[in-house]
């Protein structure tokens, strides 16, 4: 009951900061306007995949798999896909690594192995999304062949013919990211990570407030009020980024696709990382010290993880700083997702959110219990 | 009268440091018991090992025949802190305020509400109850700092300088309040810079000096240790602190400190030192306005045993 008592007393000091909702609602809102109307020329709107090269090995024995990889590459073929097989002694992935090709696909017997540019996402991850598409529908086929072979024929020609694969993935061109769709997601997302400042004066603040003590003093165990604060602070600042997620989609009418469940979940374990990160920062440094970390730390994640622009192409250093953004793989997971209704980069990115929250709340936990007094 | 409080040769270190060294006194159920000393004399660490704020180094503190650390749930639900430094949150009506910290004693419902409104009516906050402590004076806020303590009821409740910045009526008004909840049966640790408060309202006190108790008993006994001090108070024109180290060495001269304009040196009685200090004085070009003995009092005792004032 305490928890619940701590967290809601969160809730309503959040809710009560007029600063608060400057930055956790007007400044993303604000951002996304301008961001979204001033870098719209840099969407292209009209996009089409012919710049997009695929690379692909065949191991089949199955002649089924063959007919139908065929018509499968011809229709992508079609839609500006350029499919190329590999010649024996070409190293698929170093040619990725190369960026001479979007992807590299091995098709065999078993299923298809895919590697994908980073440094194209975007195009990697409709492929991947047209390449799943076809496992699919391969695998229906497969099975309709045990029971009717003609179901399992007509299935296979009616992929190469009717092209359902692409529109269920990416060529749609409803599903490409527009100026706004895109900093919708970005703004959303930069604003899930700054609930770092928040989490980060959690503790701090009830020292400054004097109030350390009366927590301190009372029957509540120290547990108690580490996971109240941790729960009121996740609440509030997921609600500010639902708040800012629902305005993008019927103010600004942004793209944010169908699977909105999974949506919210990679938004919560986003706030839940940012929560965590701040309560670490707030026990490894003091005073001015917190502070520089977080601007700091923020505002790099936020720039290399594609909040101000897309990061679709990077290499060295900045690739690095890229890919340690949580930013980066939060916002890769929901494109992926929103865009090609492809789940894996979102299961991926809310994997990495909770690890390394628990990591730093572990950290957290085992630093308070161990100091005496204040809590920080 | 049975004791609510037993300390027993407690120690607490901070590395090489010894704040609290081998303490032991009681305190009795009923009472006001003023516990004094100079800052960093291990009044606040030992405040802060009964609250369980800090860890116990060596040593036993019991409360109402309980260990502390073994049964620190029931301690700390029968203990109410009043701190130092006013804690509560300016984001928060004073209702909510009280509401809050009551709350994490383990009162709900109806009874939570009857205690915070209780609470705040008797600080004299009942009609503030939904104003913010922002708009709020510095003696009301340390009179919802105490309604923050007592809304559970506490057996025990330690008040660590509760008139601290205040005016004189909110001073009045706290000190009345003391009173009230020891007379409904709150035992009270009370401690304050203000010797005078202390004087008026304590039963009994305890004098602590690096970090061990030296003098305890009631204000009578505590006088009576120093039968043979005096206390003189020169009034000088002074407007910086004085070179005072000369008239530390006069024969006699137990304690010598400067409050603004005034000198007062406690010294045995036995010796009539008061032409020496005056010569002293007229040498070192300091003018000197008054001069009068006073009787022993508090301070008086504080200084002689201490050679500090309360206050440093």
């Amino acid at each position: 009951m305490n928890i619940w008592n701590i967290a809601v007393k969160e809730i309503k000091s959040s809710l009560r900061e007029k600063r608060t909702f400057m930055f956790m609602l007007a400044l993303p809102i604000i951002l996304m306007l301008i961001l979204g109307t001033a870098l719209s020329n840099v969407f292209d709107e009209t996009r089409t995949v012919d710049d997009m090269r695929l690379l692909y090995k065949s191991n089949w024995t199955n002649a089924q798999v063959s007919t139908g990889w065929n018509a499968f590459i011809e229709a992508i073929g079609k839609n500006g896909v350029e499919v190329v097989e590999a010649e024996s002694g070409i190293d698929g992935h170093e040619e990725v690594r190369a960026n001479r090709y979007t992807g590299y696909a091995v098709v065999g017997d078993e299923g298809i192995e895919f590697y994908g540019s980073s440094e194209n996402a975007i195009g990697s991850n409709i492929l991947a999304g047209m390449l799943t598409v076809f496992a699919d529908r391969y695998s229906l086929a497969s099975a309709a062949f045990q029971v009717d072979p003609e179901t399992a024929a007509a299935t296979l020609s009616a992929t190469g013919q009717n092209n359902e694969f692409i529109r269920e993935t990416t060529l749609n061109s409803n599903k490409k990211p527009g100026s706004i769709d895109y900093y919708a997601m970005a703004m959303t997302t930069m604003i899930g990570l700054y609930a770092m400042f928040n989490a980060s004066y959690l503790f701090s603040r009830e020292r400054t407030n004097k109030t350390a003590i009366r927590l301190m003093a009372a029957p509540v165990s120290k547990g108690a009020i580490f996971t109240g604060k941790v729960i009121g602070c996740t609440v509030i600042n997921l609600f500010f980024v639902l708040a800012v997620f629902l305005f993008s989609k019927f103010v600004f009418k942004a793209d944010w696709g169908s699977h909105y469940g999974m949506v919210i979940l990679v938004l919560l374990t986003e706030v839940l990382l940012a929560v965590s990160l701040g309560l670490g920062i707030s026990f490894l440094f003091k005073g001015e010290g917190v502070r520089a970390i977080n601007n700091i730390f923020t505002q790099v994640a936020s720039f290399a993880g594609g909040a101000y622009f897309p990061i679709d192409q990077s290499d060295g250093f900045f690739s690095l700083l890229s890919n340690l953004s949580p930013l980066h793989w939060v916002n890769t997971g929901l494109l992926q997702m929103i865009y090609t209704d492809n789940p894996t980069g979102a299961w991926f990115a809310i994997a990495m959110n909770v690890s390394i929250a628990m990591a730093f709340i572990i950290f957290s936990v085992i630093t308070m219990r161990r100091r005496e007094g204040a809590f920080v | 009268m049975s004791h609510v409080l037993e300390i027993r040769q407690l120690t607490k270190k901070f590395g090489d440091f010894v704040a609290v060294d081998n303490m032991s006194l009681n305190v009795r159920e009923g009472e006001i018991f003023g516990f004094l000393g100079a800052n960093g004399a291990g009044k606040s660490t030992t405040i802060n090992m009964i609250a369980s704020l800090l860890r116990v180094t060596k040593g036993e503190i019991t409360l109402l025949g309980k260990n502390i650390e073994k049964h620190s749930k029931f301690a700390k639900m029968n203990i109410g802190i009043v701190p130092q430094d006013i804690a509560i949150y300016e984001d928060m009506t004073a209702y909510e305020n009280v509401r809050f910290f009551a709350g994490l004693y383990g009162l709900r419902g109806p009874l939570l509400r009857e205690r915070t409104e209780e609470a705040l009516e008797f600080v004299g906050l009942g009609d503030k109850a939904t104003s913010f402590p922002k708009n709020f004076s510095g003696g009301m806020k340390r009179r919802l700092n105490i309604a923050c303590a007592i809304a559970h009821r506490p057996k025990l409740i330690i008040m660590d300088e509760p008139t601290v910045g205040i005016d004189p009526h909110s001073r009045n008004y706290i000190l009345n309040s003391v009173r009230k909840l020891n007379d409904m049966g709150c035992t009270i640790i009370y401690t304050s810079h203000y010797m005078e408060e202390v004087e008026e309202i304590c039963t009994r006190i305890a004098i602590v000096d690096h970090g061990k108790v030296i003098a305890e008993g009631t204000k009578e006994q505590l006088k009576a240790i120093i039968t043979d001090a005096k206390e003189i108070w020169i009034g000088v024109r002074a407007d910086e602190p004085l070179n005072l180290e000369a008239l530390k060495a006069i024969a006699g001269v137990n304690a010598v400190l400067q409050e603004e304009n005034t000198i007062k040196i406690v010294s045995k009685t036995e010796i009539n030192n008061l032409n020496q200090i005056i010569q002293q004085l007229i040498k070192d070009q300091v003018e000197i306005r008054s001069v009068e003995e006073q009787a022993p009092n508090l301070e008086t005792v504080f200084l002689t045993l201490t050679g500090r004032n309360l206050r440093d």
